[in-house]
């Protein structure tokens, strides 16, 4: 039987191509198709459906050189990404509030998604564009204004304030600082000089518990529960900022800014965890990564994010049942700790014969379901707690470390950012935690600098494990 | 005596010695412990955090607890790593970045409960006054010296000051110091920036042969003397350390700049020697900040706490001098 292309173009054999074959496989989708999906329901301007190719034209040149899955809905997920500045600038246009949410990566947007017309974004996202861009102009620009260049890559983020070409003039700034990391909250300290007044938030230390500390109430959890009380008080905070920028206050809608979000995290799990036990990978580690952040705050329009990521969900299904997928069954599973900002080593893993089956990106809080039948204030005070980056190491790579002991990851890759504050304490550390699986920590090189000697390292570090 | 160690300007010393342990501060810095903390920590990661690491290493016996703070997060963190591997109580207060009060007294509250739980003493109103006015003792006896170093002419030097203040650091107080004066009208100058640990002495030697130092805003050097304690009791403690002018990495950090201002002015600085470790993000994130903000010569000084090449900084110590 003859496919039709829009059934066929639905529906590829799962493979791995290129900005070039992402351009021919395009002209299969018809024009119907293209007008179907939109962003903030807008059917006038809101499509995002273009080939991978456009982005490349518009400065995304590092294209070129990934490889892409080749499913529609990847397709539609990569338009969807790569489109977030224009919505961020109609959403300006077509009066919707713009809140900058930096530094918690995925809690406060929940809050501010309850208030209808608000937009939360994370300014910190933009680290990925010098990668993608090929191009450290953004870098040396952050070091013009003050940045030292031996500093996370999220300092690109600072010249983007500046530029005001990646996103609009946010109505609000939620800065979400404490015991997180310094990089960071020094970026969030530059942008108040750029005429904001950021609304500061606290993130409290997770301390957890030892057999010697007895004088604080912890009630099964890992932190002392007074903590949390701390993080709601923050959280009514935001709430009633956000009140008075809209002069809408409804809880109800909370509530269901936690469903949805639940929704959003039950979707990425479950794809998640088909990826890690399809016996050939369903989807590529790029893809999957992009998914994961997409729970921060669904790429600045939730509900259209939730529809793409049930769209790769069933995909991703139909590949698992299939027996299909985009590697070698063979791929070597590998566990990845800490987001590469370069995109390329992720597509080069997978060239060199590994598969990522489990990852830590330092977004954990993001990940977890917010509880429903609680305050809802607390509930998401109990989520962030989960968080990655205020507690020990211990407990952020345990989930690595009990799938290194039961055999399902043969290895693990740490990727560095120099002089990045939390890589800088915790990397031996999970060296020596992981002591039951081999680990090879790289630091990830400046925009368009992975050398012959990274791809040699990781080579020998696949051959070993394999 | 053994030891309780610490790590941040905001932990009360009056608590920890009402252990009945000597409060060590850990400010030791130099190349050869950091180059041992990178067993543990990477190269990029701060030189004090490393040195400190390796000395608790190297000295775990004269160790009974340490205390640290969610301050800066490569400190932070380093007690991370040494809760892995020293046996002892590592108990790290949460120390809020932005202004809220309650949570740093509610953890001041926690800190003395586990102190007198894991000891086994009873830290009484009593024995906190007397600790409160022992420690504010001192501090008045350090205010008489700074008062001299801030003296215009300057009457001590900041070199001088530096050997004295390593003894309340270390917890050695029994014999309050005495310093020589030695006038100066060299050009006066302000230090601020990264903590100066114990082995940077030699750095200042440096600076204060062209310069006058008469002021600083450095962990290890004066900033213990901002803390005064009028009330003697754990809520004036909470207070006095609190209402310190705050650190550079509270946020916003306007303060900050506010009261290194008003220093500026007071002492009549003529220039500003901003002193970086490598990889101090708090501070060298900041110093373009500096410039503008101060509107004074300032000397970056960056140093991953090996001291070489002397006869370099000696010239640039020497132009800098020269400019102001």
């Amino acid at each position: 039987m003859k496919i039709r292309p829009v059934e066929y173009i639905k529906n590829p054999p799962p493979a791995k191509i290129t900005l070039e074959e992402w351009t021919e496989q395009f002209e299969l989708v018809p024009d119907e198709e293209i007008a179907r999906y939109t962003y903030y329901h807008n059917p006038d301007w809101g499509r995002y459906l273009f080939p991978p190719a456009i982005f490349m034209v518009y400065g995304a040149r590092e294209l070129k050189r990934l490889k892409l899955d080749n499913s529609f809905a990847a397709l539609r997920m990569w338009g969807f990404v790569f489109n977030e500045t224009e919505r961020l600038f109609r959403a300006g246009q077509v009066d919707k509030k713009v809140i900058a949410t930096m530094g918690d990566l995925g809690i406060v947007p929940i809050i501010a998604l309850a208030f209808p017309n608000c937009v939360p974004f994370y300014p910190e996202c933009i680290w990925w564009t010098p990668f993608f861009r090929e191009s450290t102009e953004m870098l040396d620009f952050a070091t013009k204004l003050g940045i030292p260049e031996a500093a996370c890559f999220s300092r690109a983020c600072l010249s983007a304030f500046h530029k005001r070409a990646y996103f609009p003039r946010p109505d609000l700034v939620i800065a979400s600082t404490g015991a997180s990391c310094d990089d960071y909250s020094c970026v969030m300290q530059q942008v108040e000089d750029l005429g904001y007044e950021p609304l500061w938030i606290e993130i409290p230390l997770r301390r957890e518990p030892q057999k010697y500390l007895t004088q604080d109430r912890y009630d099964k959890a890992n932190y002392p529960r007074r903590f949390e009380d701390y993080l709601i008080a923050e959280y009514k905070t935001v709430w009633n900022r956000m009140t008075a920028l809209t002069g809408i206050n409804n809880l109800n809608r909370l509530k269901d800014s936690i469903a949805k979000t639940n929704r959003l995290r039950g979707l990425v799990q479950e794809i998640k965890d088909i990826a890690l036990n399809a016996e050939i990978p369903p989807l590529p580690a790029l893809e999957l990564m992009v998914i994961e952040f997409g729970n921060l705050y669904g790429y600045a329009d939730l509900d259209e994010w939730i529809s793409i990521v049930e769209m790769i969900l069933e995909t991703v299904r139909q590949r698992a049942l299939g027996q299909v997928g985009v590697l070698d069954r063979n791929a070597v599973p590998i566990a990845w700790v800490t987001p590469s900002a370069d995109p390329y080593l992720l597509n080069l893993v997978e060239d060199l014969g590994g598969r990522v089956v489990a990852t830590e990106y330092v977004i954990n809080q993001a990940l977890v379901p917010v509880e429903e039948n609680i305050d809802p204030f607390r509930a998401l005070a109990r989520a962030f707690m989960k968080s990655s980056l205020n507690g020990s190491t211990t407990e952020r790579i345990k989930r690595i470390k009990e799938m290194a002991g039961s055999g399902q990851i043969k290895g693990v890759i740490i990727t560095n950012m120099l002089g990045a504050s939390h890589c800088a304490m915790e990397t031996r550390l999970i060296e020596k935690e992981l002591q039951s699986v081999p680990v090879l920590a790289i630091d990830v090189p400046a925009p368009f600098g992975i050398t012959e000697q990274i791809r040699t390292r990781i080579e020998a570090f696949l051959e070993m494990i394999e | 005596m053994e030891l309780i160690g610490y790590s941040c300007a905001y932990v009360p010393v009056e608590i920890l010695s009402a252990t009945g342990l000597k409060p060590y501060r850990l400010l030791h810095g130099e190349i050869k412990l950091a180059q041992d903390g990178e067993k543990y920590a990477r190269v990029d990661a701060c030189p004090l955090v490393k040195s400190n690491l390796s000395y608790v290493l190297e000295h775990r016996e004269e160790f009974r607890c340490l205390v640290g703070s969610s301050g800066c997060d490569m400190a932070r963190r380093m007690f991370d790593i040494l809760g892995k591997t020293v046996d002892i109580p590592i108990l790290v207060i949460d120390n809020p970045r932005t202004d809220r009060f309650p949570i740093y007294s509610d953890e001041i509250d926690w800190l003395h409960r586990e102190l007198e739980n894991i000891f086994s003493v009873k830290i009484t109103p009593d024995i906190m006054q007397r600790e409160i006015q022992k420690w504010e003792a001192l501090r008045r006896h350090f205010r008489t010296l700074d008062e001299k170093r801030r003296a215009r002419p300057s009457l001590i030097s900041t070199t001088d000051f530096h050997r004295a203040v390593i003894n309340y650091h270390k917890g050695d107080i029994e014999f309050p110091p005495f310093l020589p004066e030695k006038v100066s009208d060299k050009p006066r100058v302000y230090l601020a920036g990264s903590a100066l640990p114990y082995e940077a002495n030699p750095v200042l030697s440096l600076f204060e042969e062209r310069l006058r130092i008469v002021g600083d805003f450095n962990c290890g050097l004066s900033r213990f003397l901002n803390v005064n304690c009028a009330e003697p009791t754990l809520t004036g403690l909470k207070k006095a350390y609190y209402n310190q002018p705050p650190c550079i990495l509270k946020r916003p950090n306007r303060p900050f700049y506010e009261h290194v201002s008003r220093q500026l002015r007071e002492l009549e600085c003529a220039g500003i020697i901003a002193w970086t470790l490598d990889y101090c993000d708090n501070y060298e994130f900041e110093l373009k900040r500096f410039e503008d903000r101060f509107g004074l010569p300032v000397l970056r000084i960056r140093s991953n706490l090996s001291f070489q090449n002397p006869a370099q900084l000696k010239t640039r110590i020497e132009a800098f001098a020269e400019m102001l």
